[in-house]
């Protein structure tokens, strides 16, 4: 019976094609809507979240507020403290930030410069065009070593190999400082720009830059097992104790990818919404083919009825045909959402994440929609008395 | 006793129309043995038409009781009464009423779909009812593509198909010239012959005269002299 259903649908849409294909487009575009939207808007959010992966999904910084920093609760002392205290992390370095003229023969950069410890390469995992990371040596003796983001290094020696030359950094005065290394480039992930950067060892900064004891930042590294967000709520938890929670900022790749991730789900989530109405409409567009076929056929609801077809027996067979009517519509949106979504992430550069929530939902959906806009034509046809329904010409 | 296998008791079938009511049938009671080939004749307007879709369960009286095959269709819901239109009667209708878009084989099989048989049945009895009618090499032909008598023949295998208690046939040689009205005709006799029970709504006296059993009608109720 559901074969022949099918069929006899197939026959009514050959019947009338023009009309079909017209009803047809309202879900086509409703589905092929929803899927496209929540297709981008995964792949979108996956690139986001790999781009924020560069900064390291195992990292967390925490600033001291500038007003905390004088108070000496934030010293190099407290990176040790940290990482007793806190369950689930490896290290915790401390490092200070400030910006200053570089220059080297007539070429003079602005960069951002950063006192950190000679671990402290290993653990951002920073890699090397040339030379290395500095020695914990360096930092011992209060070296004037550098590392040279990648940017810094372009700009001052343009046309040789900057390990083994001298820049200038400017702070108060200028000094010379010896080139060790220079960064590959990497993609800057929001405030955390390395390229732009460059790094003298911990001590060599504090004698030269600051002569206050705090800590600018402290850089913690979660251990392997841990989830960075549970670790990143621990120390929220533990220095709102503190210090409370104006007395610091605290940042993690992790949790900004999370809230990335919520924003654009809860953005696509949305436009998918917009988009099922469109979806509705079109199953305001099926019911008016249904009901304009159950008026056409009503002969051929008398005649049906008359060999013995049951009301339920002709609701089945509107129905079935609203719902082979939706399911193609479902079905050629889906394809025509994958190719927009194609497009688009092709255009955008982004990877591919077909969303098989959306394929599965839309599809549902217009299910949804062919029974529920197909019941009411079925229903009436299948309430349509016979001899009427007979003799109607 | 011989077998009625359709017994009406004083059937009362009332429609209102505008201000009107029309008494289509008032009062008839009726009953028709198994085997039995019946003519219902009289004018239009008569209460003819009323009388079959009464008999044929595509209606309901507003009074009275009707039996088929024995069993009182009194209080049935739509659902019931299609049951007892899928199996125990077979109509014929003037105009054919086919199924447009299906082959002669499908429409044939339709009723046998709502019996619920399984698919190499149907199509087995459709076959054999076609082939009855003497339609064997027209089974996948559309009706738009046989002739008047061809189409009538494919209602009747189809009205047969289900092999049921009662034949209806409502001017069955209406919409057909006299040559191949005689050929249908002819048709229903060796139907009757073989022992179904045949009843034919006509207005033509000729072809009415040709059934075993005549019955008048007038204004709704049997005609004086023809009572039964």
């Amino acid at each position: 019976m559901l074969f022949e259903n099918i069929k006899l649908a197939f026959s009514a849409m050959r019947g009338s094609k023009m009309r079909t294909a017209l009803s047809l487009l309202g879900i086509v575009i409703g589905v092929a809507s929803v899927v496209a939207i929540l297709t981008i808007g995964q792949s979108a959010s996956s690139s986001i979240t790999d781009s924020i992966a560069v900064g390291g999904l195992d990292m967390i910084t925490v600033y001291p507020s500038y007003a905390q920093r004088s108070t000496g609760t934030f010293d190099e002392e407290f990176s040790d403290t940290l990482l007793r205290d806190i369950e689930g992390l490896t290290t915790v370095l401390p490092q200070n930030n400030s910006s200053a003229q570089i220059r080297s023969g007539q070429e003079t950069i602005s960069a951002s410069v950063s006192g950190v410890l000679s671990s402290y390469g290993e653990v951002l995992n920073l890699e090397y065009t040339e030379g290395s990371f500095f020695e914990s040596m360096d930092n011992i003796n209060y070296r004037q070593v550098i590392v040279l983001g990648s940017d810094v290094a372009e700009e001052l020696f343009p046309y040789q190999s900057a390990v083994g030359q001298y820049v200038s950094v400017f702070r108060n005065q200028a000094k010379s400082y010896l080139v060790v290394g220079v960064l590959e480039s990497k993609d800057a992930t929001f405030n955390l720009s390395y390229d732009n950067t460059v790094f003298i060892p911990y001590n060599t900064y504090g004698q030269r830059f600051t002569n206050t004891y705090g800590v600018g930042a402290y850089v913690l590294k979660v251990q392997d097992g841990y989830d960075t967000i549970e670790v990143s709520d621990r120390v929220t938890e533990y220095l709102d104790g503190i210090v409370g929670s104006d007395g610091y900022n605290i940042f993690s790749p992790a949790s900004l990818a999370e809230m990335a991730n919520e924003i654009t789900g809860t953005f696509s989530a949305f436009l998918a919404a917009i988009a099922a109405i469109s979806l509705l409409v079109g199953g305001i567009g099926i019911m008016n083919i249904m009901l304009v076929s159950v008026a056409e056929r009503t002969k051929e609801i008398g005649i049906r009825k008359a060999l013995g077809a049951s009301p339920n027996v002709i609701r089945g067979q509107f129905i079935c045909e609203a719902l082979t009517l939706t399911i193609i519509g479902g079905l050629l949106g889906i394809a025509l959402g994958a190719f927009i979504s194609y497009g688009v992430t092709n255009v955008m550069n982004w990877s591919l994440h077909l969303s098989y929530t959306s394929v599965i939902l839309a599809l549902g959906f217009s299910m949804f929609v062919g029974v529920f806009f197909g019941w009411y034509p079925a229903m009436k046809a299948s309430r349509l008395d016979p001899i009427d329904a007979l003799n109607y010409e | 006793m011989e077998q009625n296998v359709i017994h009406l008791e004083d059937i009362r079938r009332y429609y209102v129309m505008g201000d009107f009511m029309v008494k289509a049938l008032d009062g008839v009671t009726l009953s028709i043995k198994k085997g039995e080939f019946t003519s219902i004749m009289g004018p239009s307007g008569s209460g003819k038409s009323t009388m079959m879709n009464l008999i044929g369960c595509l209606d309901t009286p507003t009074s009275g009781l009707i039996d088929i095959d024995g069993e009182n269709t009194a209080g049935l819901n739509e659902t019931e009464l299609a049951y007892i239109r899928n199996q125990k009667v077979g109509f014929v209708f003037q105009q054919f009423n086919l199924l447009g878009k299906l082959t002669a084989l499908e429409n044939v099989v339709t009723p046998l779909l709502y019996a619920g048989m399984g698919v190499r049945e149907r199509k087995q009895k459709a076959a054999d009812a076609l082939e009855r009618v003497g339609l064997a090499d027209r089974m996948y032909h559309r009706p738009n593509e046989l002739s008047g008598g061809q189409k009538q023949r494919v209602a009747i295998a189809r009205a047969l198909v289900n092999n049921p208690t009662i034949l209806l046939a409502d001017e069955p040689t209406g919409a057909l010239d006299s040559k191949t009205g005689s050929q249908i005709m002819e048709l229903f006799e060796e139907l009757n012959a073989e022992g179904r029970t045949v009843i034919l709504v006509t207005h033509d006296k000729e072809l009415g005269m040709r059934c075993h059993r005549q019955i008048h009608l007038r204004d709704g109720k049997l005609e004086e002299g023809y009572a039964v």
